[in-house]
């Protein structure tokens, strides 16, 4: 799947073949293949990192020793399947990781003025104030809910692949995304109805 | 939450959830860290021909300590041998024995002078 791939949208087949040939040309060594894979991908484990870490440095971090990680463990990468969810499960973990070992405080509740919605002069500081107010929202769900949602509605991998990745049954996935989005979206419609 | 609710929810993406979380999870300067990434790359690429180069030394260095070593067991074990010409000679006077054989059942190396003339002779 391309990380710039409408969500929901299939990874066509030749995508995939190209990939798994970009994999074996970086696993030989091949610097502009694994260049290629980086650029495809760095949105998406940036996106996805910091879905874990809310500090955005922290996230690109763990997203950077992710790559690293995947490039010393290309050799395990079955070609009959997608990169991308196998990637992911590397950013999620790499994340993960990173958040344990630095022990990231929890979310602090939601700001006073962001629950509020208040108008805002210009549509880039709404969009601004309403991004931070779903990242406040984001950090507030447990990180397995907060990593389905994101994989499901931000990168839109199927519910197989996000159980794949979160190494949970798909059953669990359907679940935390239901809940994550039921606060989420309930934080939009204040936000559209404050508007 | 109702059964229903649950089931009919989440079968597909929500475009303006999904928009909105995609536009606050936005990484800015991608460029910079594509550049990051490919740059940890070669330092970890560099690492590596470094270890063949080391590899390649260690074997080349393994030759040499072993010729070291030989050199300098024959260094010590000269005087043992009949190491000139004469003594493999004399060694040789005894019946059934050639100059060849003097030499090889020596306790040390040979003169090369001596193996030389061994070798010579033998070609007469």
């Amino acid at each position: 799947m391309s990380a710039e791939s409408q969500p929901g949208a299939p990874l066509p087949r030749i995508a995939q073949q190209e990939e798994a040939e970009l994999v074996r040309r970086s696993l030989a060594g091949d610097r502009e293949a694994f260049g290629r894979l980086v650029e495809r991908y760095a949105a998406q484990a940036r996106r996805v990192a910091r879905a874990v870490l809310r500090n955005p440095d922290d996230a690109d971090d763990a997203a950077q020793d992710a790559f690293l990680a995947a490039l010393t463990k290309l050799d395990r990468y079955d070609p009959g399947r997608p990169f991308g969810p196998w990637l992911m499960r590397i950013v999620a973990n790499a994340a993960t990781d990173r958040r344990r070992r630095r022990a990231v405080r929890q979310a602090e509740p939601l700001a006073a003025e962001l629950v509020g919605g208040g108008r805002r002069p210009d549509a880039e500081a709404e969009r601004a104030a309403l991004g931070e107010r779903l990242l406040e929202a984001l950090a507030q769900l447990p990180e397995r809910r907060r990593l389905a949602v994101v994989l499901f509605d931000v990168e839109g991998y199927p519910h197989a692949e996000i159980a794949r990745i979160l190494g949970v049954p798909e059953g669990t996935v359907r679940s935390e995304v239901f809940h994550a989005r039921r606060r989420l979206r309930q934080l939009l419609a204040d936000w559209k109805e404050a508007r | 939450m109702s059964a229903q609710d649950f089931m009919g929810f989440d079968h597909h993406p929500d475009p303006e959830l999904g928009a909105a979380l995609r536009a606050a999870l936005e990484p800015r300067d991608q460029a910079a860290f594509v550049a990051r990434v490919m740059a940890r790359f070669d330092q970890a690429r560099a690492v590596v021909p470094a270890w063949e180069v080391l590899a390649r030394w260690a074997g080349r260095g393994i030759a040499a300590a072993a010729l070291l070593a030989l050199a300098a067991a024959l260094a010590l074990g000269r005087g043992q041998a009949p190491g000139s010409l004469d003594e493999a000679l004399i060694a040789a006077t005894d019946p059934g024995t050639s100059v060849t054989t003097a030499l090889l059942v020596g306790e040390g190396p040979p003169d090369p002078g001596t193996v030389f003339a061994a070798v010579v002779g033998a070609e007469r």
